[in-house]
């Protein structure tokens, strides 16, 4: 089967004042359509530097990025906008919502940016029924107005998802998504993640620490030294 | 779309937002009110010192005037360009009050007061012979006849009140000047309270007859408030040209015994008989007018040397309120002929038997289509031309020094102090603008700023560097276009309202005066909005608010969205 995503002889390396941090330094990897992957590490070893080139929110020094065989590369600015915003759906540990959106409003930002300007005047909520609906299945459904303020850090990250989901991306990228959270909630929130992969076949690529959330996903590699290794 | 999205909840959820308006509110507010006023300033001290002078004026540069002014003025009544002509002659002297001891150095104006009503705003500048009448003609229309009964009772009670009034004072102005010798002082004194009684009962009988015929004439004025209307009001009360003939009572009146004034003057309104208190009112002293005063000139000959002063009698019968204070605070009008006599500027037989023609000095032209200042140059030019020929064949014209000035160059002086005056107040609040520029822009800095995270989330899940800017831009237009639109609301307002705000709320709540009309010209805070200012003003705030969010904006667009992500 082809790959969803295919990262080869990737380079990264950081500027931290006078010194040069080599963070990845060939790290290969694949995901599979369907496959839901983790990436472990230890802290600072370059996990979610190597989850933001794979969604194409950074560039590397050296290296291929294919995603459905395409380089990300050699795209465009404009086109890579177009990919972070169609191609991928990110969760983040910090989950990163926009406060002054209630609930419903950051779920559906992804597909209103998306949508052309015109409905802007017309007043349409893009996809509005499926966010209602994933908000539903994420438990969420009785909070739509509610503003990330006013949530839980579990909550949070239910709607971080929901809106990771709502373009219907063919990879989530997960950076650390239940870092942040006590361990029940954390445990709950991988169970959400779980539960979608396997009822939506959605490829996942997971970085975490933690080898107990590692051992959910169908497969587990380890950064270290700045490459990809199996476990 | 979600640019515009997005912005609308940055505008409507976050409370920041408030201050840059208020920064552009009231940065606009305070430059379309300072600019009004001052224009306003600016184009009253215009206006007035236009009013003050014919549209050129032709004067001599030496005191003792210029000769042959009738045929010069002939001569210039003839061209295409003129529309009239008026001489004048201006002496120094002493004005001298001997019922109150008072005695000033004044100048002394000597015009024809139909000619001059035509070439500038003499006629309107006088109380008793313009503002009174008008004042009334503005009660009338008050009036706003024919209404309501009430309110025709209430006028006629109005009208017998102020009859009886009149009366009264004219009584008092009598007995004051009435000479009465010391023995018969007390049965004079009884017999005038016998009598008074009797006097007032007839007299406001004849008042209320009087009140009664006003009635009828107020029935048969215009009653709508259309310009036309109002300009027949205004000829029905206003006298067609001003005089300085004092009227038969105010003559009958006077005591015989003493030297009998054979002219009537026109005083300045600011040469300090009169009390002027906070909201500029004048208050004329009971009897004042109709005053006796004595006017001495200091004759200057031709050849600019001194010869004996000469006086004459005169009574006061009106005063002139010119607004403009050097004005108003020196001169004193009297008849053209009478002037150039104690002046010593009539047509004179020297000793040698030749004949010296009387002078001038000035003569004022009113040129035909003078709201071109173009055809004001050009009437210059042609009088100028027309000067320097006459002044060929009269060689002896040549000691006068004859000028030829338009109004603006005569008060260059006063004008260009008001005109720079302005302009260094407004180049003062452009630089102070430049500050709010700089403020705008940091509260969209830290604005910006403090949305750095959001940047690095919008960028993730799929915005664009131009979008992000556009985000930003927007909301910045957006606070200008809010602020400017409350600014100039707000100052078109005030300034329309000036004079309500100084007197009804600063004064009347707070205690505080600004506009102290007791000592500026005016009486009232001027102002002139001009729609194309304001425009300005309107577009350059917001353009200053396009400018003040553009940089931050294309820094939020360039910002990396990981590094964006880890800002905290």
């Amino acid at each position: 089967m082809e790959n969803l995503l295919e990262l080869a002889d990737v380079h990264k390396t950081f500027r931290l004042g006078p010194d040069q941090v080599q963070v990845l330094t060939g790290a290969s990897l694949q995901v599979k359509p369907g496959e839901f992957v983790a990436l472990v590490g230890a802290s600072g070893s370059g996990k979610s530097t190597l989850l933001h080139i794979a969604g194409a929110l950074e560039k590397c020094d050296r290296g291929v990025v294919l995603f459905r065989g395409q380089d990300l590369t050699k795209l465009s600015r404009s086109r890579r906008h177009f990919m972070r915003n169609q191609s991928f759906g990110f969760v983040f540990q910090l989950y990163h919502l926009l406060p002054e959106l209630s609930v419903l409003e950051n779920v559906l930002l992804p597909a209103i940016i998306a949508a052309p300007w015109w409905m802007a005047f017309v007043g349409a909520r893009p996809r509005k029924t499926y966010a209602l609906e994933l908000l539903e299945q994420l438990g969420m459904k009785d909070r739509l107005k509610h503003r990330p303020a006013q949530l839980s850090g579990g909550e949070r990250q239910r709607v971080a998802i929901a809106r990771a989901l709502i373009n219907d991306p063919p990879l989530i990228l997960a950076d650390e998504p239940t870092g942040n959270l006590d361990p029940r909630t954390g445990h709950t929130i991988l169970d959400v993640l779980t539960g979608l992969h396997r009822s939506r076949r959605q490829s996942m690529l997971l970085v975490t620490h933690d080898v107990s959330i590692a051992a959910q996903a169908d497969r587990v590699v380890k950064l270290e030294d700045g490459i990809v290794k199996p476990t | 779309m979600y640019k515009i999205f997005l912005c609308f909840r940055y505008l409507t959820r976050k409370g920041i937002v408030v201050f840059p308006i208020l920064a552009v509110w009231l940065c606009v507010a305070m430059l379309i009110v300072v600019n009004s006023i001052m224009t306003g300033f600016v184009d009253r001290v215009r206006s007035t010192g236009r009013s003050l002078e014919g549209d050129v004026v032709v004067s001599a540069s030496a005191m003792g005037g210029f000769p042959y002014y009738q045929e010069l003025e002939q001569k210039i009544n003839q061209l295409p360009q003129v529309a009239a002509s008026a001489p004048v002659i201006s002496a120094y002297g002493l004005l001298n009050l001997p019922d109150y001891e008072i005695s000033m150095g004044v100048q002394i104006v000597g015009v024809d007061p139909a000619l001059e009503s035509k070439i500038s705003s003499f006629q309107q500048s006088l109380f008793w012979q313009y503002q009174a009448p008008m004042q009334a003609a503005a009660d009338l229309k008050g009036v706003g006849f024919p209404t309501t009964v009430p309110k025709l009772v209430q006028y006629a009670a109005n009208l017998v009140s102020r009859a009886l009034d009149e009366v009264n004072r004219r009584q008092k102005a009598v007995d004051e000047l009435k000479p009465v010798p010391p023995d018969a002082w007390f049965a004079g004194i009884r017999e005038h309270w016998q009598e008074i009684t009797i006097e007032d009962a007839q007299q406001a009988q004849a008042a209320l007859e009087q009140a009664e015929n006003d009635f009828d004439f107020v029935q048969q004025l215009p009653t709508s408030d259309s310009f036309a209307d109002a300009a027949a009001l205004t000829k029905a009360l206003v006298p067609a040209v001003a005089t300085f003939a004092p009227p038969p009572e105010a003559v009958n009146a006077y005591p015989t015994a003493q030297a009998e004034p054979q002219y009537g003057c026109i005083v300045g309104v600011d040469l300090g008989f009169y009390e002027r208190d906070r909201f500029g009112n004048y208050h004329r002293p009971e009897g004042f007018r109709f005053t006796p005063v004595v006017l001495t000139v200091v004759p200057v000959t031709m050849r600019a040397t001194l010869a004996t002063p000469q006086t004459g009698q005169f009574m006061i019968v009106d005063d002139s309120h010119t607004q403009v204070f050097t004005v108003d605070s020196k001169t004193v009008y009297a008849p053209f002929d009478v002037v150039q006599k104690l002046a010593f500027m009539q047509q004179q037989q020297r000793l040698d038997g030749s004949i010296q023609p009387a002078r001038a000095s000035a003569i004022q032209v009113l040129v035909k289509n003078n709201y071109d200042p173009q055809a004001i140059l050009t009437a210059r030019d042609a009088i100028a031309n027309l000067v320097d020929q006459f002044e060929t064949q009269h060689p002896d014209l040549s000691f006068a020094g004859i000028r030829i000035q338009t109004w603006d160059q005569v008060q260059a002086d006063y004008i260009n102090a008001v005109d720079n005056e302005r302009n260094l107040i407004m180049f003062i609040l452009g630089l102070m603008s430049l500050v709010v520029i700089v403020v705008i822009f940091l509260i969209f800095f830290m604005i910006v700023r403090d949305k750095t995270q959001d940047i690095g989330i919008i960028k993730a899940i799929g915005g664009s560097e131009a979008g992000v800017a556009a985000i930003f831009v927007l909301y910045g237009v957006i606070i200008s276009a809010l602020g400017s639109l409350a600014g100039s609301i707000t100052g078109v307002l005030f300034v329309l309202n000036d004079n309500w705000i100084h007197d009804d709320i600063l004064w009347r709540i707070f205690g505080i005066t600004i506009w102290n009309r007791s000592i500026y010209v005016f009486s009232e805070i001027p102002h002139q909005v001009d729609p194309i200012t304001v425009a300005v003003i309107v577009g350059a705030a917001i353009l200053a608010g396009l400018i003040g969010a553009a940089i931050p904006a294309l820094i939020a667009g360039m910002q990396d969205p990981v590094e964006a992500l880890r800002y905290e």
